[in-house]
């Protein structure tokens, strides 16, 4: 929202200066965004008249003008056409400043330019730099243009927020300052229309009061269509509006005024002057004035005339309707209509225009009429005509005021400061309320134009936003006891212990395509093609919300792959949506790493080491041990998007979790990541559901353990784990530690064997083992191992 | 004939010198070693002259073995001395052929790292924590009446439209979480006063993305209920926290603002921690840089959960991660928060926020 310090200081005295009033809107709700300073870079620019226009010798697309002015002629290169002999235009003569350049002499094309003509553009008016700007011919030869036009002004910039539809207007922000500087309200003066006892001949008929609460028409005849006075067009053209035609300026002119949006219709265009405000048929189709057909549906609200629709309400009128060079009688409408139909209708449509921004924020019932007759007095002083003494004004139920209570003693115990309930009253008095007191109460009447305030609640913001926050003291509530729920730090330490094995945490999009998961490869029936949907993505590509993190993960390292990275870890924590059997999808915490190319460089000490297999499975156990979950158990499981022989399903206890592997080369490939790069991802609400207790520490041992290594040749088939059990629960209660220190397979054994060596920690805790008993527990092993594996012994 | 008390005192004599002369002549340890042997053994002149003391008088030999005691503690004097310096030779050796080039490099642990949201709503968490605050979380799949109709927003708020808002229904009932606040609803919903709760987590807009807008984003969300909660707490504990963030001198400032859901609304701005209000590119030439949106709990918010409205009042705040991540770490483009790329996540490696 623009706003002209030069047109708020003629509603209310404005005696301190833009910075200060500045500060003051800021600190009271309205936040001032910027200030533009217009005309303060424009100087030497003079009203001159175009006396000859004649062709440059050298060049096809310029020509040599000459323009009187009140010092004489001067001639100068142009490269405009829209002007003919005669017509009053800027000029720029030598030593003029326009923003960005200084005047001088200058040759351009080999002739002599003794200054310049300018544009809307140049004169920072508008952004029309297309042809020069045409003054109106009363204005004076040598007239400063600044000056004429009343360029030199302060253009305020402002946020009005979505509940103060009043300050979409000049009278609402001179409200709003009187109240903050203590000056009356000034209401822009009335001109005295010319008396016409006319009788309007026209009906207006409101079929939907919800959508229309209020209709106020206004009848002119005999009017004269053609431009608006200069001081108009530039008002208009400061605050972002084109001028158009007298009629038209002026309804835009009172709704910026008033904040009260109008139309005007060309009288003769509508079908017996009737007037029908009712919702649209469905498929009613109008062509509004950008010349584009609407089809309209059933809850939008139209204006109508016998014939069908010739406006959609609140948003733009028709074409058909228009105001035009023909127009002698007008009707002039300055309504009411619901937020909401305007708001649901206008984004249906994609139209949002300057009428329909201010309907979606509400408009004041009582502006209604007081704009039409200011309107309709301004048109009848600029364009002649008569008005019709009496308004059409279609109010189906007339307005009750609203009343709210206001204890002042509420408004302290809210703030947390005392303000005398004088001054409350005061402070609302200042902004329009009517106040009355009784006992401790204010009883307050809410002015029409403040639609958002309601209750005391709201009364207190407003004694709260004059009285300002800067006098709030800073303190502090008592709170509670703070702290983190078990579940929430255990994923801190979580997210810690991963970056603390190398992983850098990502975060990545919650939305994926089904172009994801078909990269993945993963079958038609696989669980993770069940997502959540989207009715309304912006692409195909967040049609989805993940139902895993893996796609999010492998984008992220192919792009750092692409830049040159030797390798990425990338580990995520978040959510992952499945449709459930309630409304709202389960979201479980989520777990998931992608592990591509080197993870650390050769350096004076050891060679390059690349990510595989155990590396991740080792950062798994690494940091599910660093947080006493687990242990972790691993079965090799298959399927897609990992490598069918390269892959385990993850489990703690008896309960599932998740999957660790290498990825599918083919997944590799289309996601563009290195081969072999690997992955894992768990669930980690069955973790969360049952944290470990606290650590529990026995007495130490205090007998020595005897040390024991212990080969085995099987099958390669055998999984290790399969053999390191029957290590482990043979050796019962003796054997405390089992642990794998070599593997071999190779010329020393069988083809189609392997051999795997173990280091065994046996100890007691209440004596010191004899070696007899080791060999019991070495011979249990033996027999126990051969009996589960068919592995025997390697000597 | 046996030996003279001169002969006795002449072999002592002769043992230290040709004693002091043999060690002399020692070129290292393992030559020491047999020069201790030649002048402390057996067959030495040492030796030699003290087996020749029995044949004097007791005062006599009291002398004499005085005189040999002498003699020997020269020479194991000499001894010990010479034994020293080879020590010390032999271990300067040593040390010499272990020395390490202390500037080669350390065998360094590889170092991941957090994400610079992770670590921003960390601390903002945290800063809460130690206000009296506990952690809440709620779905991100929301209902329609958690995230607008239970927050105040009125049935044609533009936030609502599908232009705005991610819906998961075509009725409108399920959707994307615009916005934290719908946790505040869940836990009034859930608990009774006094409520202290920050609830961070992601949140999901229909925007365009550029350097200053994303589809999904963080936000953290506060919220306290009490009896005789006031304004100037809210802002007290805002200025706490922006004193704990961006600096302890810092001040903050409340400019009246609207949302639906809180009523009286304000947004927060802190003093610009750069240029302190001088006006720089940080603070766009403000002087002060807008933080976050806040207010106190709208009355119809509590009249849904079933709170006493006359007797609870509360504030509720929410900020967007990115933003504060952006502002402490001088991310020029806050889309480089989800792209993950390592040159950029390095920078944050290691424990430090």
């Amino acid at each position: 929202m623009r706003a002209s310090l030069r047109w708020l200081s003629e509603l209310v005295d404005i005696d301190v200066s833009v910075d200060k009033l500045v500060e003051l809107l800021n600190f009271s709700g309205t936040k001032v965004e910027a200030v533009h300073s217009i005309g303060a870079e424009v100087s030497g620019v003079v009203v001159a008249e175009v006396a000859a226009v004649t062709a440059h010798p050298n060049a096809d697309n310029l020509s040599l003008v000459e323009v009187t002015g009140a010092d004489g002629s001067h001639r100068v290169v142009c490269g405009a056409t829209n002007f003919a002999v005669g017509d009053r235009v800027p000029f720029a003569a030598v030593g003029a400043r326009l923003p960005g350049m200084s005047i001088g002499r200058r040759k351009i094309r080999g002739e002599p330019s003794e200054g310049m003509l300018c544009s809307a553009a140049e004169l920072q008016i508008s952004d029309d730099h297309l042809g020069i700007l045409i003054l109106p011919p009363e204005a004076e030869l040598g007239t400063d243009v600044v000056s004429l036009l009343g360029l030199d002004d302060n253009i305020l910039e402002l946020e009005i927020t979505p509940n103060r539809p009043d300050c979409m207007g000049m009278v609402g922000l001179a409200r709003e300052i009187s109240a903050l500087l203590g000056h009356e309200l000034k209401w822009p003066a009335q001109p005295e229309p010319r008396a016409a006892s006319l009788t309007p001949a026209v009906t207006v008929e409101i079929t939907d009061p919800q959508g229309c609460p209020r209709y106020v028409a206004r009848y002119l005849e005999e009017v004269s269509i053609g431009p608006s006075p200069l001081w108009l067009a530039s008002r208009l053209v400061a605050h972002g509006m084109r001028p158009i035609s007298n009629i038209v300026d002026v309804t835009n002119y009172v709704m910026l005024e008033t904040g009260q949006p109008l139309h005007a219709f060309d009288a003769d265009t509508i079908v017996e002057r009737r007037i029908v405000v009712r919702r649209a048929g469905e498929g009613e189709t109008v062509v509004t004035l950008d010349g584009v057909e609407r089809t309209l549906e059933r809850p939008d609200l139209v204006i109508a005339d016998p014939s069908g629709a010739i406006a959609i309400a609140g948003i733009m009128g028709g074409a058909a309707t228009e105001v035009s060079e023909t127009t002698g009688a007008v009707i002039l409408e300055s309504a009411c209509f619901e937020r909401a139909s305007v708001s649901r209708t206008g984004r249906r449509l994609f139209l949002r225009t300057e009428a329909s921004v201010r309907f979606e924020r509400g408009s004041d019932p009582q502006m209604a009429p007081v704009a039409a007759a200011r309107a309709a007095a301004l048109i009848a002083k600029l364009a002649g005509g008569r008005v019709a003494d009496e308004p059409v004004d279609a109010q189906p139920q007339p307005l009750e005021p609203r009343r709210a209570t206001l204890r002042p003693a509420r408004t302290d115990h809210l703030l947390g400061i005392e303000v005398a309930p004088e001054a409350q009253e005061k402070h609302l008095r200042s902004l329009g309320f009517e106040v009355s007191s009784s006992g401790s109460e204010l009883e307050v009447t809410i002015p029409s134009w403040r639609q958002d305030v309601a209750s005391e609640v709201d009364l207190i913001e407003e004694v709260g936003r004059l009285e300002g926050f800067d006098r709030l003291p800073a303190t502090l509530p008592a709170g509670v006891r703070g702290g983190l729920e078990p579940e929430q730090s255990v994923l801190r330490e979580l997210a810690r212990a991963l970056s603390s094995c190398g992983l850098h945490e990502a975060w990545t999009p919650t939305f994926m395509g089904a172009g994801a998961l078909d990269a993945l490869g993963v079958s038609k029936e696989d669980p993770v093609r069940d997502a959540v949907q989207l009715v309304n993505p912006m692409n195909e590509d967040e049609r989805r919300l993940r139902t895993t993190l893996l796609p999010g993960l492998l984008g992220s390292c192919a792009r750092n792959l692409a830049h040159g990275a030797p390798g990425a870890a990338l580990f995520e924590l978040a959510r992952v949506y499945r449709p459930g059997a309630d409304v709202l999808p389960d979201e479980p915490a989520t777990l998931a790493a992608v592990f591509c190319g080197r993870r650390s460089a050769a350096t004076w000490r050891k060679g390059e080491v690349v990510w595989d297999f155990y590396a991740t499975k080792g950062v798994l156990d690494a940091a599910l041990k660093f947080l006493r979950l687990g242990p972790l158990a691993y079965v090799a499981a298959g399927g897609m998007p990992f490598h069918p022989t390269r892959v385990a399903s993850v489990s703690v206890g008896s309960e599932g979790i998740g999957i660790v592997g290498e990825l599918h080369p083919e997944v590799c490939k289309r996601f563009e990541v290195a081969e072999q790069s690997l992955a894992f991802e768990l669930d980690l609400t069955p973790m969360l559901a049952s944290l470990p207790d606290r650590p529990k520490v026995a007495e130490l041992p205090r007998f020595p353990p005897i040390y024991m290594d212990l080969a085995f040749v099987v099958d390669s088939s055998v999984p290790q784990a399969t053999l390191r059990r029957a290590i482990a629960d043979s050796g019962r209660p003796e054997v405390t530690s089992v642990e794998l220190f070599d593997l071999y397979e190779g010329e020393q054994v069988m083809q189609g064997k392997k051999s795997l060596a173990y280091a065994l920690e046996l100890r007691s805790r209440d004596r010191t083992l004899t070696d007899e008993e080791a060999a019991a527990v070495r011979a249990r092993i033996v027999s126990t191992v051969a009996e589960r594996t068919g592995g025997e012994l390697r000597s | 004939m046996s030996a003279t008390e001169a002969d006795v005192s002449g072999l002592l004599e002769e043992a230290v010198k040709s004693g002091l002369s043999r060690i002399a002549e020692a070129s290292d340890l393992a030559s020491l070693g047999q020069a201790r042997a030649a002048v402390l053994g057996r067959k030495a002149a040492l030796a030699r002259a003290r087996s020749a003391l029995g044949g004097f008088d007791a005062e006599q030999r009291r002398e004499l073995g005085r005189r040999a005691n002498e003699a020997r503690a020269r020479l194991e004097g000499a001894l010990e001395e010479r034994e020293r310096a080879f020590r010390a030779v032999e271990e300067k050796k040593r040390w010499e052929q272990e020395r390490l080039d202390v500037t080669l490099p350390g065998d360094e642990p590889d170092l991941g790292g957090l994400h610079p949201l992770t670590k921003t709503i960390w601390e903002i968490v945290d800063i809460f924590v130690g206000l009296g605050y506990r952690v809440a979380d709620g779905p991100e799949v929301e209902l329609a009446s958690y995230n607008f109709d239970a927050l105040n927003f009125d049935s044609q708020h533009p936030s609502r439209s599908e232009q705005e808002t991610y819906y998961i229904d075509d009725e409108r009932e399920v959707l994307l979480r615009t916005h934290t606040s719908p946790v505040q609803m869940r836990v009034m919903e859930a608990s009774k006063p006094p409520v202290y709760v920050v609830c961070p987590g992601r949140t999901y807009r229909r925007d365009v993305l550029d350097p200053t807008h994303l589809n999904s984003f963080a936000q953290i969300e506060g919220l306290a209920v009490d009896e005789g909660i006031t304004m100037s707490d809210l802002k007290g504990t805002l200025q706490a926290f922006a004193r704990e963030l961006f600096g302890r001198d810092l001040d903050i400032r409340l400019r009246p603002h609207f949302f639906p859901f809180t009523e009286p609304s304000a947004e927060m701005d802190v003093l610009c921690f750069v240029c302190r209000g001088s006006g720089c590119r940080v603070c766009r030439q403000e002087g002060w840089i807008e933080i976050l949106g806040c207010g106190m709990v709208n009355v119809p918010l509590l009249e849904w959960a079933g709170y006493d409205t006359e007797r609870y009042t509360g504030f509720a705040f929410g900020l967007g991660a990115e933003r504060v991540a952006a502002l402490a770490h001088g991310v020029p483009d806050i889309r480089y928060f989800y792209e993950n790329d390592l040159r950029f996540l390095s920078a944050f490696e290691g424990g430090m926020a």
